[in-house]
């Protein structure tokens, strides 16, 4: 159960009951200092008043066994109170009794301003002392005390009712606490269960985000961003399965044609001869397309591993453009641009740049013009290749690198060329992107200079 | 020349053997890499065609046991697989050429001679066929008596033609050989070249010398 380590609602729950525990300890601290003080301050003006009391008699009475039959019918009903009054020669008064009396005489208690706690056979006192002038003469010892047991079992009963309290609210609180969270998590597990609904069939399904609380709606947004981008990519990928097929089932089916047809009846041996050289040029271009394919499979796979040399640009484009040149029936070709230097893979730039090259060619109508330029752009070195002709329509720029397209149906390629070209660009951290002004459309591949390796 | 074929496919290794034979080779075909390997020991080939992907001991293995045995007669691989560990590891243990499958026939045929071709004798300065004449040292190219006028490539290309005569040359071994274009594109590039070359070396003179084998490339013979 390590899981559980991690579950928010446990960890809410304990940090619930923890918090629930400091708040009550800290109110009932408060509380039982408070009464404590409270408890005090009765206890002194009680004894105060026992003291004044004393006084009082003292100064009516003329003798010391006057004054003490007198306080003795003073004191008679005060529960808890024991005092006892010394003179010069000798012990006055003593109250309740003697015996009861006697510890406070033996405590010796000093005078002071406020009354002290003290214990005395096993009872709990709040004693006072003070001194007075008596008429019959000499100063008298006054000491007065009262039994405070009845406060001190009050404020122990209050402790203990607050150590229950506290464990019952830290208790209820880590119960309740998780209630709430359990509660609180209903939104993630709806959102859960609306991902598990989602298969690779259904990936149009979105997460609802209406009624998804604030705190979640990123989560949420991010998600279903998540599966726009899986659809698409996955879409894409049928697509490309299905023109696979297609690409395939068009030639085979034309192969499949031809050869029953010649089959049905006997032919001489040239009709034969021609029938297996087409079929040969079919085969051919249908491994050729397989080539392709799996070239472009291997890219989507980072397989596509170039191995990297020196390469200079130029020369490059210039033995391209002396083998494909000769595809460009009355079409001017310039090549201009700096003497730049990229690393890379011949065998892989030279089909890259060709292939770009070709499309060049197919879409420049004769009396058109192809320039190539090599140069630096940005710690980059780019070789753009510009035709003039009728350019690409704006909304398809975007998917001319995509596989089997071919804008124009005239086109016999396998269109296939600019997907593997920018799969090569990309392949050596470069890329390729198209621009269309006016009746001219460029290709801009892209490479990172030979030198800048260490900044990439 | 006796050609040794290792190779597991059915067809393909029934269809080499007979290609080559009739291409003029004495052709032995062995369908494991076992078999490949005594038969490369034992017997006296002067080239081994060798399928990397086979029961039992593989091709390199069969390449690797030849060459440890002291056996450095030419080794052609096929492999299925376009991969450059493949093909760095192939020329590594020793092999002397690589075609992936599949390849043309004539790509094939072409590859086999200039293997076998390797190490003789010079090559000729002078070349001719009929009555064309190219003299390879002072790049300079007559039909009839009468000059002819060549761009550099065209003059490599008939060079190629020339040395070539009677085989059949595929358009990718053409590319490759005269431009070292290596790829295979979907272009006629080649065809327009020989279309140029023709009009220039044969449209106007008797017998035709180029000719064209559908699907399967160019040849350069006295029909």
């Amino acid at each position: 159960m390590a899981g559980w380590r991690h579950s928010i609602t446990l960890r809410l729950s304990v940090a619930f009951a923890l918090l629930a525990t400091l708040v009550f300890a800290a109110l009932g601290l408060y509380f039982s200092r408070a009464a404590d003080d409270h408890m005090a301050e009765l206890d002194a003006h009680d004894l105060f008043g026992k003291l004044a009391l004393i006084g009082h008699v003292g100064t009516q009475e003329q003798s010391a066994a006057a004054f003490a039959a007198r306080l003795g019918d003073a004191l008679i009903g005060e529960h808890g109170v024991i005092a006892t009054v010394d003179g010069k020669k000798g012990p006055i008064f003593k109250w309740p009794t003697a015996e009861l009396a006697e510890p406070l005489a033996a405590a010796g208690v000093s005078l002071g301003r406020t009354p002290i706690r003290l214990a005395l056979g096993g009872t709990e006192y709040r004693v006072i002392a003070a001194d007075m002038e008596t008429p019959w003469g000499g100063t008298a010892h006054v000491v007065v005390g009262r039994d405070i047991r009845h406060h001190t079992d009050f404020l122990d009963q209050l402790q203990h009712d607050f150590w229950l309290a506290i464990a019952a609210a830290a208790l209820l609180t880590a119960v309740v606490g998780a209630l709430i969270v359990r509660h609180g998590m209903h939104p993630v597990r709806d959102i859960a269960r609306a991902a598990g609904r989602i298969s690779a069939g259904q990936l149009a399904e979105r997460i609802p985000e209406q009624g998804v609380p604030p705190e979640l709606a990123e989560l949420v947004e991010a998600f279903n961003a998540m599966l726009g981008r899986l659809e698409e990519s996955f879409k894409r990928l049928s697509d490309f399965s299905a023109d696979l097929a297609h690409e395939l089932r068009t030639p085979i089916h034309s192969l499949r044609m031809q050869t029953e047809v010649s089959l049905g009846k006997a032919r001489s041996t040239d009709e034969y001869r021609d029938l297996l050289a087409s079929n040969l040029e079919e085969y051919e271009r249908l491994s050729r397309i397989i080539a392709d394919m799996l070239f472009l499979a291997k890219a989507d796979h980072g397989l596509l591993i170039p191995q990297t040399e020196p390469l200079a640009l130029v020369p490059l484009c210039e033995r391209l453009i002396e083998y494909y040149g000769l595809l460009a029936d009355n079409v001017t070709l310039q090549l201009s641009g700096d003497d730049l230097t990229v690393g890379g893979d011949r065998l892989m730039l030279e089909r890259a740049i060709g292939n770009v090259l070709i499309n060049a060619i197919h879409h420049t109508p004769a009396g058109g013009e192809i320039s190539i330029r090599v140069q630096a752009a940005g710690g980059t070195a780019q070789v753009s290749i510009a035709n003039s002709g009728r350019p690409i329509p704006e909304d398809a720029l975007h998917r001319v690198f995509d596989r089997f397209v071919r804008l124009d149906s005239g086109s016999d390629g396998s269109g296939l060329g600019l997907a593997i070209a920018r799969s090569i660009m990309r392949a050596h951290r470069g890329d390729i992107a198209v621009t269309v002004g006016g009746q001219v459309t460029t290709f801009h591949l892209s490479l990172p200079l030979e030198g800048d390796h260490t900044a990439l | 020349m006796k050609i040794l074929i290792v190779e597991d496919e059915a067809k393909t290794g029934d269809y080499l053997k007979q290609g080559l034979g009739e291409a003029g080779f004495a052709a032995d075909l062995v369908r494991n890499g076992l078999d490949g390997m005594h038969e490369g020991l034992a017997g006296d080939y002067d080239l081994l065609i060798l399928d990397v992907n086979l029961p039992g001991l593989d091709g390199w293995q069969v390449l690797k046991a030849l060459r440890a045995a002291g056996r450095d007669l030419p080794v052609l691989f096929l492999t299925a697989r376009d991969q450059v560990e493949d093909r760095v590891k192939g020329l590594e243990l020793g092999a002397d050429d690589y075609l992936v499958k599949p390849f043309a026939f004539s790509e094939l045929l072409a590859r086999v001679r200039t293997l076998l071709r390797r190490g003789r004798a010079k090559e000729a300065e002078s070349l001719s066929l009929a009555d064309l004449e190219l003299d390879v040292l002072k790049r300079r190219a007559t039909r009839a008596g009468r000059r002819i006028d060549l761009t550099a490539k065209e003059f490599a290309l008939l060079e190629l033609f020339l040395r070539r005569q009677g085989e059949v040359l595929a358009r990718s071994f053409i590319a490759s050989q005269v431009w070292d274009m290596n790829f295979d594109s979907d272009t006629n590039v080649v065809e327009v070249a020989i279309r140029r070359l023709r009009a220039k070396v044969d449209d106007d003179f008797t017998p035709k010398l180029i000719h064209t084998l559908r699907g399967m490339g160019y040849v350069m013979e006295i029909r």
